[in-house]
């Protein structure tokens, strides 16, 4: 697992890639507890180069979650592939964490 | 033609390496679709490190995994010497509805694999769980 940022404004986009499971759910989570203390407004994380997730990984992205709600600033996804989507609506993290197609819908929803 | 694969893994979770390995083997022998590869390497992963984290008290047990593909379906068997526990019957019901700040993660794999399965039969014989989920290769 890997995970390259950038920022734009008080917005951070971070790109993980790989897997997020069981195996690396620490080092994910330690990885965006880094990136959440960085985040002022917002934080979009790029799903395009992850190829799988189990609820290991959710549990990291509920904690980041909770984590930015409680420093007032947004979390938002975009471009998981049609397995993780599902896995999305399953687990009901569609309706806590808002899912876009795009990076740029994704922007566009934080800066709206 | 069926296309088979079997292992024995211990109760640790540095295991979940070698059960990802051999479902890869399986797939590409098999040529699986990535839609299911996703779903049997889930339901594998999030039962066995049940298993592992919840049934046993160390990581010196095994867990014996297989599983069998024809033309229509894969089949996975999974059996265990640890603590009974019926996924159909014992699993917590899944918070899929909180608010973030109240949101729990508990239960979610179970939920995966009744979702996603096609089949999920459990029983407890002899001392030992014994799973088996059946996933049809088109959905």
């Amino acid at each position: 697992m890997e995970i390259s940022t950038e920022r734009d404004g008080g917005t951070v986009v971070a790109t993980p890639a790989g897997r997020l499971d069981g195996s690396n759910a620490r080092e994910f989570q330690d990885a965006l507890d880094a990136v959440v203390q960085d985040t002022e407004r917002a934080l979009i994380l790029d799903f395009e180069q992850v190829s799988y997730i189990s609820s290991a990984g959710l549990r990291v992205l509920l904690v980041t979650a909770k984590a930015l709600q409680g420093n007032g600033a947004e979390l938002a996804l975009c471009s998981l592939d049609d397995p993780i989507r599902e896995v999305f609506g399953i687990s009901g993290f569609d309706s806590i964490i808002p899912i876009h197609a795009s990076r740029a819908d994704a922007l566009a929803s934080v800066k709206g | 033609m069926a296309t088979s694969m079997s292992l024995t893994v211990r109760t640790a979770r540095d295991e979940l390496e070698r059960i990802n390995a051999a479902v890869d083997s399986l797939a590409e022998q098999d040529d699986w679709p990535p839609d299911l590869v996703f779903r049997v390497r889930l339901v594998l992963e999030e039962w066995n490190l049940n298993v592992m984290d919840y049934g046993h008290d160390d990581d010196t047990h095994e867990i014996d995994i297989a599983m069998t593909c024809d033309d229509d379906a894969v089949t996975i068997e999974i059996i265990d010497g640890g603590k009974p526990f019926d996924p159909l019957h014992d699993a917590p019901a899944p918070d899929i509805t909180s608010a973030v700040g109240e949101r729990r993660v508990g239960g979610l794999g179970v939920h995966f694999m009744r979702e996603l399965m096609d089949e999920v039969r459990y029983k407890r014989e002899s001392g030992k769980n014994h799973l088996k989920l059946v996933t049809r290769k088109a959905r």
